[in-house]
C-alpha cells in the first residue's frame, strides 16, 4: 500500500462511483484498498469473504474496466480479504486502562508539553554573566529534588531564563521519562486555578500539580496581586517540597523584591537557592549569535556576529535582528557579511523612531520644564507655560506627524488655529541658536528612553 | 423448489440466522434470507457482510432449488404460525408456503446477488465444549468495546497458554481475564499455538448459538489467509473474520498487590449498586465504594437530585479505602459474574480495582476508577 496506489485506487473509486448505486458503493467499495500494483495484477483488500464474493460477481468488469482506463494495461484483479485501518483521524479513544502501557511504548524526547525540545543544555551559551545560574540549574537536572530546591532564577528579559528551566525539564525527561513533570507560567498557573474555582473543580486541579516530580513556574512575578493563586501555590510549594519534588521558579526580580506578594511565599521562594542572570555581555551575546545561526544552518563569521550583537542587550531580539539579516540576505540572493547586517540594521533604527507617543513626548517636555503636566495642557498663560506649550506643538506636529487638530486635543482641547500660531512660532525661534539647542536637549530626552542613537 | 419440513425445527433456527440480517443495512439483498432445499434438507443463510449465519433443518425435498425472501416477513410469519408440517413450493407468483391451515405466498428474488459466506473453511483447528463455552466466554465479552475504532479492543483474545486456553477482553476502561479456560476443548493434532482476536460480536453469537443446539461440540475452522474463524455446531455454522490487529499487553496492568481487600456476596453487592444508580445516573453513573470494617459502603450523590447510601455486609482486610467507579461497569461485572461471593482488591483511589469470583481463583476482572473530587 503507497501513495501511488491510493491516489490511483482513488481516481478508480471516484469514477466507479458514478456508475454504482451509492447503496452499493457505500457497503462494498467504502472499505476497500489497492494493496499492490504488480505485473499486471491489482491486489485490492476488502474486510470480508462476503464482500469479496459480491465485488467479484458483481463488478469485476467494471473494477478492472476502470483501473484498466487508468493504468493503460489489461490488468488482472484479485481480492484479499483483510480489513486496512484506516488512519486514526483526531483524537483516539481513551482508554484510561492502557494509558500507562501505551505511554511507555513511545519513550522519546521532547514530548513534554509546552517545552521547547531544543532548549537543552549543550544549545546554551555559558559565559561569566549566567555561569553560576548554568551550574545550579544541571545540578538540579542531576539531582531533582535533591540539590538546591526550589531554585530561584532571576533577571531582566532575554537573558535565558526560560531556556534554562526548559533544558532542566529536557534533562530530567530524558533521563526518566516516568518522571512527572510540569512545566507552567505562572499565568497559566493562575488561569487553572481560576477555571477549577468556576468549574468547581479544585481537586482535580490540586491533583494535577500536587503529583508531580518537577514543577517548573515560569514568571512568577506576575503572581502580584492574584491572591488566591498565590495561596493554591503556597499549599502546592509545601507538598511538593516535603514529598521531595523539585521545584524550579523565575522571575524578573528576587523574590523579596516581588510586590504584592505574600510573605510566606517570597520567603519560600527564597529558601532554596536563588541566582541571579545578569544581561548576556558583549562576547556572550556573540556566542549566542553563533549557536543560533547554526540552528538556521547558516555558517555565521564572528564580524558579522559582532555587529548584530552591538545592537541589542535582548538574546531575544538578537535571534530577531539575526533572522532579519538572514532573511534579506537571501532574499537578495547574498551572503551575510558584516556590511550587510550593519546595512539591514540600521534601517530597523529608523523605522522604530517613528514609535514615539504623545504622551510620553508631553511627559518629557514637562520634566524638562519642571511643570505639571494639567498646567500645560490647562488654560493658564504664562509665559513659561506658554513656551512648553509652544514646543510641545511644535514637538508633535514635526516629530509624531500628527494633524494640528488632534494635537489641539491632546493639549486641552485648544483652537487648531492656536496650533497652527504655536508651531509657526517655534519654527521662527529655531533661526535662534540657543533656542535650537533647547529643543535638541529636549528631544534628546525621549530618543535616550527609546533606545535610538 | 419443493420441499416440506417440521415447523417446530425451523421456528428454532430461523431467529438465530435473522441475527445477521442488519435492519440499517444499505443493499435490500442483504435484508433477505437465502433458502435453499436440498436433498434432505433446506440451508437459509443470512449476512450483514460482517459475520454469516447458516442453519439447515432436515426435510423432505422433492425439487431442489434456491430463492430469496424477504427476511422480516418470513420470521414474522413462521413465529405466528402453528403447524406441525409445512411445505414450500416454488410457484410462478412465488414462494408459497402451506401448513395445515395456512397459506402464504412471499415475492422472492433471484439468489445471484447473494453473496458467498465462504470459500473455504479453513482448517479445523479445535472441538468446544458447550458447557464451559457459554460459562467462560460471558464473563470475559462484556469487557470489549462494541466501537472498531481500535480494532484490538474490540476484540477477545483467545491465547493458548501452559495453563489451557486464556480468554482477554478489554474496552480500555475495563478488563476480564480468565486463564485456563474452555476445559476440554480438543486441539487438533499438528496444530500450531493457538492465538486470535475474534470480534466481540461474533463470540455473542457464539453464546448464543449453542444455547439453541442440542450437540455438545462446537467446531473451530480457521483460515488466516482468509482471515476468517467459523464455529460450527451441528447444524449450524456461524462464519466471522479475525481482526488483525495487536492486543494489548494486558500482563503490565493487572495489579501484583493490594492494600485492601473485601469479600462480599454478589447479589447485595448488585442490589446496592442497582439503588445507588438511581441517583449516579444522573452524574455520568458515579458510584462511590467505601471500605470500612465489615462493610462496604456504597453511595451516589446526584447534586441536582439528591444521594443515598447502602451498606454491603464485607469481610474486609487491610486499610480503610475509598474508590469510586462508573456503576454501568460495576453492573455489567456482577451481572456476568457466576459466582456466589466476589472478593474486591484495591490499593488506592486511582488505581483499577481487582474483582475476582471466590470459587474461581482463574477468573479476574478489572476495572478503571473515576478520579472524584474530594472534599476541598
Amino acid at each position: 500500500m503507497n501513495e501511488e496506489n491510493n491516489i490511483l485506487w482513488k481516481k478508480v473509486l471516484g469514477e466507479i462511483e458514478t456508475e454504482v448505486s451509492r447503496a452499493n458503493f457505500l457497503t462494498l467499495f467504502k472499505t476497500t484498498v489497492l494493496l499492490s500494483l504488480e505485473n499486471g495484477i491489482a491486489s485490492i483488500a476488502a474486510p470480508s469473504t462476503m464482500i469479496i464474493d459480491l465485488l467479484q460477481k458483481r463488478f469485476y468488469t467494471v473494477i478492472k474496466k476502470t483501473v484498466d482506463k487508468y493504468t493503460k494495461i489489461d490488468t488482472k484483479i484479485i481480492f484479499i480479504p483483510k480489513i486496512i485501518n484506516k488512519e486514526f483521524r483526531g483524537s483516539m479513544t481513551v482508554a484510561p486502562l492502557l494509558a500507562q502501557i501505551e505511554k511507555n511504548q513511545t519513550p522519546a524526547v521532547g514530548h513534554l508539553p509546552r517545552v521547547r525540545a531544543d532548549y537543552t543544555f549543550q544549545t546554551l551559551a555559558v559565559s561569566s554573566s549566567n555561569q553560576l545560574a548554568f551550574v545550579s540549574a544541571t545540578t538540579v537536572a542531576k539531582k531533582p529534588g535533591l540539590a538546591y530546591n526550589p531554585l530561584f532564577i532571576y533577571g531582566p528579559v532575554g537573558v535565558g531564563k526560560t531556556h534554562l528551566m526548559q533544558a532542566i525539564a529536557n534533562e530530567v525527561y530524558k533521563n526518566d521519562p516516568d518522571k512527572k513533570i510540569i512545566y507552567t507560567t505562572s499565568e497559566e498557573f493562575t488561569n487553572e486555578v481560576v477555571e477549577a474555582i468556576r468549574n468547581n473543580d479544585t481537586a482535580r486541579m490540586k491533583r494535577k500539580f500536587r503529583n508531580v516530580n518537577l514543577l517548573i513556574v515560569d514568571d512568577v512575578q506576575f503572581f502580584a496581586g492574584k491572591d488566591r493563586a498565590q495561596e493554591e501555590l503556597f499549599h502546592t510549594f509545601n507538598i511538593l517540597i516535603d514529598a521531595g519534588a523539585q521545584i524550579v521558579l523565575s522571575s524578573d526580580r528576587p523574590p523579596s523584591e516581588i510586590k504584592k506578594l505574600e510573605k510566606r511565599l517570597s520567603s519560600r521562594f527564597a529558601g532554596g537557592l536563588t541566582v541571579d542572570i545578569e544581561v548576556a555581555d558583549f562576547e556572550l551575546r556573540c556566542a549566542i549569535l553563533l549557536i543560533k545561526a547554526k540552528k538556521y544552518n547558516l555558517d555565521l563569521s564572528i564580524e558579522t556576529a559582532k555587529k548584530i550583537a552591538e545592537r541589542t542587550h535582548d538574546s531575544r531580539e538578537l535571534e530577531g535582528l539575526l533572522l532579519k539579516t538572514i532573511t534579506v540576505a537571501t532574499n537578495r540572493g547574498t551572503a551575510v557579511t558584516p556590511e550587510l547586517a550593519e546595512n539591514v540594521l540600521n534601517k530597523g533604527m529608523v523605522e522604530e523612531k517613528k514609535f514615539l507617543r504623545p504622551d510620553e513626548v508631553i511627559k518629557n517636555i514637562c520634566s524638562f520644564y519642571n511643570i505639571k503636566e494639567t498646567l500645560i495642557k490647562g488654560p493658564k498663560r504664562d509665559s513659561r507655560l506658554v513656551k512648553a506649550r509652544q514646543i510641545a506643538m511644535f514637538i508633535l506636529k514635526q516629530d509624531l506627524l500628527l494633524s494640528f487638530v488632534e494635537i489641539g486635543n491632546i493639549l486641552g482641547g485648544r483652537d487648531h488655529t492656536t496650533i497652527i500660531y504655536g508651531v509657526r512660532k517655534i519654527e521662527g525661534l529655531l533661526l535662534d541658536k540657543n533656542f535650537s539647542k533647547e529643543i535638541m536637549g529636549i528631544k534628546s530626552l525621549f530618543q535616550k528612553r527609546w533606545g535610538t542613537p | 423448489m419443493k420441499t416440506s419440513l417440521i415447523l417446530d425445527r425451523l421456528q428454532k433456527k430461523i431467529l438465530f440466522v435473522n441475527h445477521a440480517i442488519s435492519a440499517r443495512s444499505q443493499l435490500p439483498t442483504l435484508l433477505n434470507f437465502l433458502i435453499e432445499a436440498k436433498e434432505g434438507g433446506v440451508t437459509i443463510s443470512a449476512t450483514d457482510l460482517e459475520i454469516g449465519i447458516i442453519v439447515s433443518v432436515p426435510a423432505k425435498t422433492e425439487r431442489k432449488g434456491s430463492l430469496m425472501v424477504p427476511a422480516k416477513t418470513f420470521v414474522e410469519l413462521i413465529g405466528t404460525i402453528s403447524s406441525g408440517k409445512i411445505n414450500l413450493e416454488t410457484t410462478p407468483e412465488g414462494l408459497m408456503l402451506t401448513g395445515d391451515r395456512e397459506k402464504a405466498v412471499f415475492q422472492t428474488t433471484p439468489t445471484d446477488e447473494f453473496p458467498k459466506l465462504y470459500e473455504d473453511r479453513g482448517k479445523s483447528i479445535m472441538v468446544l465444549k458447550k458447557e464451559t463455552l457459554e460459562k467462560d466466554f460471558s464473563r470475559i465479552v462484556f469487557a470489549a468495546s462494541p466501537d472498531s475504532e481500535r480494532p484490538a479492543l474490540s476484540g477477545v483474545l483467545i491465547k493458548e497458554s501452559n495453563e489451557g486456553f486464556l480468554l482477554v477482553a478489554t474496552d480500555g476502561y475495563r478488563l476480564s481475564l480468565k486463564k485456563n479456560a474452555l476445559q476440554s476443548a480438543k486441539k487438533e493434532k499438528g496444530e500450531g499455538e493457538v492465538s486470535m482476536l475474534v470480534p466481540a460480536r461474533v463470540i455473542r453469537e457464539l453464546i448464543q448459538m449453542e444455547k439453541d443446539e442440542e450437540s455438545e461440540d462446537v467446531k473451530v475452522f480457521a483460515s488466516k489467509e482468509e482471515n476468517q474463524i467459523i464455529f460450527s455446531q451441528s447444524d449450524t455454522m456461524l462464519i466471522g473474520r479475525l481482526i488483525e490487529a495487536e492486543f494489548p499487553n494486558y500482563e503490565k496492568i493487572i495489579p501484583t498487590d493490594f492494600s485492601t481487600k473485601a469479600v462480599f456476596e454478589r447479589d447485595s453487592l448488585q442490589k446496592a449498586i442497582k439503588a445507588g444508580y438511581v441517583f449516579a445516573r444522573q452524574t455520568a453513573g458515579i458510584i462511590k465504594l467505601a471500605i470500612q470494617k465489615n462493610k462496604i459502603s456504597v453511595s451516589a450523590n446526584a447534586p441536582s437530585v439528591g444521594k443515598n447510601q447502602i451498606e454491603v455486609d464485607a469481610k474486609t482486610t487491610g486499610e480503610e479505602n475509598e474508590i469510586a467507579f462508573n456503576a454501568r461497569y460495576l453492573l455489567d461485572f456482577l451481572a456476568n459474574s457466576i459466582s456466589e461471593t466476589i472478593s474486591f482488591e484495591m490499593t488506592g483511589p486511582l488505581n483499577p480495582g481487582v474483582f475476582r469470583e471466590t470459587d474461581d481463583s482463574s477468573f479476574m476482572h478489572l476495572i478503571m476508577p473515576i478520579r472524584v473530587q474530594e472534599a476541598a
